[in-house]
């Protein structure tokens, strides 16, 4: 699953309320790296050993004594927990680079989930198919008035092409990483993509044909999987940690906390010369630039 | 042979089983004066990837007050095709199924890494899972809207199978009616009155002529209870639509809620439609219930919800009525297999103190937080439905567990989140601990981690022989239905030594497993805090610790600092110290909503997490080496460290002051720096470990020395230094001294003789 990512949890709201991990993050759950399960064990009925201090009593030295700059071994490389192969802070959305180098076309995505609701006319009772077509446009409204953030247009773009593909159960975990982590976005119309992917699912092969030739020859998109990782990927890290407020008060995610926020930016406009720097995927940041995943910033 | 520690983890991992004593006093006699019963957690449907169930029926000792299952300790006579109970020791034939075993050709429950098997069995169509929303609308509009949404993902998350129903509440009561069809339509009840399950089924056919028991139940399916898959659509705009409860709220006055009209509606239409099916009656509310039957505090804000104090006076008028107004309904529920799941998000009290039975004894699960539009509430809610690695629900319904015993051993009784279903039977004592005088107690939710803990005594007379055969034997028989809706039956049997508690002590000493022994002594303790007073129940812990250390301390008389514990009791009194400060036993600074929020979670989870609530984990991260746990003492906190401690409700990252300092500076965005940077991520990542997996979500505070969030981190430490003693012992301490007047670890009574009470007679 792409996009793995933490967020700030509503601080507004809870008080010490935990990060927010994406669903990618929540179901990919490797095995366990290390469990702090351990307790040192005391000398009960003694004081506890004490060594004794380099020089307690003395006033604290007025500036600070830097941190050791080369310890005699590698400070952590020893650490209890090596980065895990499946880390979220290290993997940065491993397959999805296809995407982010081009704005998902709406037309395209549109016309895949239309003719898979074309094809289940058959079958399907008429009510349901017309309670799926509203929906439908309903998304194809939200899209053209930008409504919609790139995460959530990428995603439905990786859905459309397993749907066209017939990989339901693909489709189906876009559909849920969705309703989860962008709720506030989709829930309105996902329902009618959801039983588009069930419908679909069940009917004959034969119907799927027109589905499943592409609708123009141009706009097949290339395998996300040949696309050799990014090495941008690199810069995804330590501003995703789950960081508290008082911690980083800068910290650019927080500004999106709030998951209500639509998402206003510049890649709404998809002819914005700003968009071309909406993440360190498409353009290494600048210096200025804080090296956040897109979907931070947009959530 | 192995260390006992690798036996007992190899018996949790393959049995989820960890006993008190892993080698049993052979006599009654000697069991009391071991102090710490014969007792084991048990987690009846722990994860077992590497264990596929057999499609088969287990083979049952045909004896009719016996029927144990089949197990790898029976003996076998492969060539009369005859096996031995290890209970009652019957001679019971194999079905003709089993003619062809023999040594070469066993079935599986006969093979010894088969002491834990689940067979799936046929027992006619099984219905799908029914998941039931009972939604408060007096909430704010944020949280409303929070809410909805969230509601909204789970219609993704369920199967598409299972049947949803809706039912919301404010001052009135509506059961909405879910068809694909035409126009939202919803029965509207007063939120005053409390009705029967029968009314219930009139009110829902309002108009008809009374009808055969099945069509009445065909009606409410079609009617309030759709699969997920065909109103989908129409649920989420009814969701999408809910609005506040339209009733006006006046100024000084809480809103009118309903919440046990609301509750009773629903477990009444559960009751009429589905019995004994797996079943989730969901309950989401953002304050007490205010009027009608459960009422829990009145509608005048100037009255406050009760607290400790009103409760310890006397004082908490509703109190009563209420409590056993959920505790009728809860067991109402029980009976049905239906379990019921309480999220309660507000700032102030919702009543968990009245309506935690609703949960308790059905198995649902209580989840408290601030908002429904926080993401402590909405990840712990998406977690309900997470999957194992078979892509199956992490939820089981109807469990129904039955424990059997050989002669010598008799069950007293459990802890945990059941009820008791009454199979009086010759293995079951007079003596009762917990829910007793019963062998069978049904669990309606039970997830891969609930724990129950299990207590029993034995039987045999002293000076009677070790009992013939050297072992005793445990079966615990849990059935259940599968969140695929199979009907399965998991079957875990074990066996222990005895042991001559005079000969054997030592042998018995070391098989103490003192972990499992202080969660099991501590359900006791919170058992007992349910309905004593709690010093009393202080006092008993007390008396239970020094008994215990009475037994196996080796000391000199009048000498304390010559007690000496050997190595499988080390931790146990350090566990019982934190206990007794724990939000467990102790209420101060708690009210009486998070104490029984905090006792639901103890009596229910397994022993890593249980014990990570008793004595929370501290975790030290410096540049001297890998992380490492520490004490949990205040001479820990150090101003070049990174503590990451873990109570299991709470996460605290807590910088000391000198790491503070660094940060503040910067040096992590120097280059040259970049191992004060790792040094700085290494918490974050464990904590983040730990976050992804905890159920229910923790709070997390990242906080510095000096900081006022610290207090997390101070209040849980053990007070080795104090303002008292901050010089003491003749040279400075390292660490942080404590402000508190509370004894130490060191300095408990149990280390020092002078405040020795009078009615124990103790060694020193």
């Amino acid at each position: 699953m792409d996009d793995l990512y933490i967020k700030p949890g509503n601080q507004e709201r809870g008080w010490n309320d935990p990060p927010q991990f994406s669903y990618g993050l929540q179901t990919a759950r490797g095995p366990h790296r290390n469990l702090l399960n351990k307790r040192a064990a005391p000398g009960v009925g003694a004081p506890p050993p004490t060594p004794p201090s380099s020089n307690p009593l003395s006033p604290p030295p007025r500036g600070v004594t830097p941190p050791p700059l080369h310890p005699a071994r590698p400070p952590l490389g020893c650490v209890a927990t090596p980065p895990p192969p499946l880390g979220p802070m290290r993997s940065q959305r491993p397959a999805d680079s296809s995407q982010s180098e081009s704005e998902p076309d709406v037309e395209r995505v549109v016309s895949v989930l239309n003719r898979a609701l074309a094809a289940c006319r058959q079958t399907v009772k008429d009510q349901v198919c017309s309670d799926v077509a509203k929906r439908l446009r309903l998304l194809e409204d939200s899209w053209r008035s930008g409504r919609l953030s790139l995460p959530v247009r990428r995603r439905m773009d990786t859905l459309s092409l397993a749907l066209q593909s017939g990989q339901w159960d693909s489709a189906d975990e876009i559909h849920r990483s969705l309703m989860v982590d962008h709720v506030t976005e989709v829930s309105q119309w996902m329902v009618g993509v959801k039983r588009l992917i069930a419908e679909t699912r069940k009917l004959n092969p034969e119907l799927l044909e027109p589905l499943q030739k592409p609708a123009d020859p141009d706009q097949v998109p290339a395998e996300p999987d040949q696309v050799p990782v990014d090495p941008d990927q690199v810069h995804a890290g330590p501003d995703q940690v789950p960081v508290g407020p008082d911690q980083v008060p800068v910290d650019p995610d927080q500004v999106h906390a709030g998951p209500d926020q639509v998402p206003v930016g510049p890649d709404q406009v998809p002819v914005d010369p700003d968009q071309v720097h909406a993440g360190p995927d498409q353009v290494p940041a600048g210096p200025d630039q804080v090296p956040v995943g897109p979907d931070q910033v947009q959530d | 042979m192995a260390t006992y520690q690798e036996f007992i983890q190899q018996n949790e991992d393959r049995d989820g089983v960890r006993f008190s004593w892993n080698l049993w006093p052979s006599s009654r006699l000697e069991a009391t004066r071991l102090v710490v019963p014969v007792s084991c957690l048990f987690t009846p449907l722990k994860e077992r990837p590497d264990l596929p169930p057999v499609q088969y029926e287990p083979v049952l000792c045909s004896r009719a007050n016996c029927k144990a299952v089949l197990n790898p300790l029976c003996q076998v006579d492969f060539r009369a095709k005859i096996w031995a109970c290890n209970f009652c020791f019957q001679r019971n034939p194999f079905p003709p199924s089993y003619a062809g075993i023999s040594e070469v050709n066993q079935p599986a429950e006969l093979m010894p890494q088969f002491s834990t098997i689940e067979y799936i069995v046929q027992r006619g169509p099984t219905p799908p899972l029914i998941f039931l929303y009972v939604v408060d609308t007096c909430l704010e509009e944020e949280d409303l809207q929070a809410l909805k949404e969230s509601l909204q993902m789970s219609l993704s998350l369920l199967p598409p199978n299972a049947l949803v129903g809706l039912i919301t509440f404010g001052r009135m009561v509506q059961v909405h009616e879910l068809s694909c069809e035409g126009i939202a339509k919803s029965y509207v009840f007063r939120g005053t009155k409390d009705l029967s399950s029968k009314q219930i089924q009139v009110g829902g056919d309002k108009g008809r002529p009374p009808q055969p028991e099945n069509a009445g139940v065909f009606v409410f399916i079609t009617r309030f209870l759709q699969p997920v898959h065909r109103v989908d659509m129409n649920l989420t705009d009814l969701l999408g639509e809910l609005q506040r409860d339209p009733w006006p709220v006046p100024q000084g006055k809480r809103p009118l809620r309903s919440t046990g009209v609301a509750l009773s509606v629903a477990v009444g239409l559960l009751e009429g439609t589905f019995p004994n099916t797996g079943a989730r009656v969901m309950l989401f509310i953002g304050g007490p219930p205010t009027q009608g039957p459960g009422m829990v505090v009145g509608d005048e804000l100037k009255t406050p919800i009760r607290s400790w104090h009103d409760i310890q006076k006397d004082n908490a008028r509703h109190l009563k009525k209420a409590t056993k107004y959920y505790e009728a309904m809860a067991n109402r529920s029980a009976v049905n297999g239906h379990c019921i799941d309480i999220y309660a998000c507000a700032l102030d009290q919702t009543g968990l103190l009245e309506m935690k039975c609703l949960s308790n004894l059905t198995g649902g699960h209580i989840v408290m937080g601030d908002s429904f539009n926080t993401s402590l509430f909405k990840q712990t809610f998406q977690r309900v439905f997470s999957k194992d690695y078979n892509g199956d629900f992490r939820m089981a319904f109807g469990g129904v567990l039955e424990v059997k015993t050989s002669r010598e051993v008799k069950v007293c009784g459990t802890i945990g989140p059941c009820v008791s279903l009454n199979a009086k039977g010759s293995c079951v004592s007079e003596n009762e601990m917990g829910i007793g005088g019963t062998s069978q107690w049904k669990v309606c939710g039970i997830n891969p981690s609930t724990t129950l803990a299990l207590y029993f005594e034995v039987v045999n007379q002293h000076n009677a022989p070790v009992p013939q055969g050297g072992r005793g034997v445990i079966q615990f028989v849990t059935q259940y239905q599968h969140s695929n809706t199979q009907r399965r039956i998991r079957v875990t049997t074990i066996a222990r030594n005895w042991a001559d508690a005079q000969s054997q002590i030592q042998h018995i000493e070391s098989s103490f497993d003192q972990e499992a022994s202080a969660v099991l002594m501590a359900r006791l303790g919170v058992f007992r805090a349910e309905s004593e007073e709690g010093p009393d129940v202080l006092r008993w812990l007390d008396r239970q610790l020094i008994r215990l250390c009475q037994k196996f301390g080796q000391f000199n008389k009048d000498d304390p600092t010559s007690f000496k514990l050997s190595e499988s009791l080390s931790l146990y009194p350090q566990f019982m110290f934190h206990l007794r400060r724990s939000p467990f036993l102790q209420v101060f600074n708690n009210s009486p909503d998070e104490s029984s929020y905090y006792r639901h979670h103890f009596v229910r989870q397994d022993l890593t997490q249980s014990l990570i609530m008793i004595q929370p984990i501290l975790y030290s991260y410096s540049f001297h080496g890998p992380p490492e746990p520490v004490l949990l003492d205040s001479s820990s906190i150090l101003p070049d460290r990174i503590l990451l401690m873990d109570t299991f409700f709470q996460l605290v990252i807590y910088h000391g002051e000198t790491i503070a300092q660094w940060r503040k500076a910067g040096y992590q965005e120097m280059a040259e720096y970049e191992n004060f940077k790792q040094l700085l991520l290494a918490p974050l990542d464990d904590a983040q470990e730990i976050l992804q997996t905890r159920f229910p979500m923790p709070r997390y505070i990242d906080t510095e020395h000096g900081g006022s969030q610290a207090r997390f981190l101070l209040s849980k430490v053990n007070p080795s230094q104090t303002h008292n003693n901050l010089y003491a012992w003749g040279q400075v301490l390292r660490g942080a001294p404590i402000l508190t007047d509370d004894v130490s670890l060191q300095t408990t009574p149990l280390f020092h003789h002078k405040e020795r009470r009078s009615d124990l007679t103790f060694p020193f």
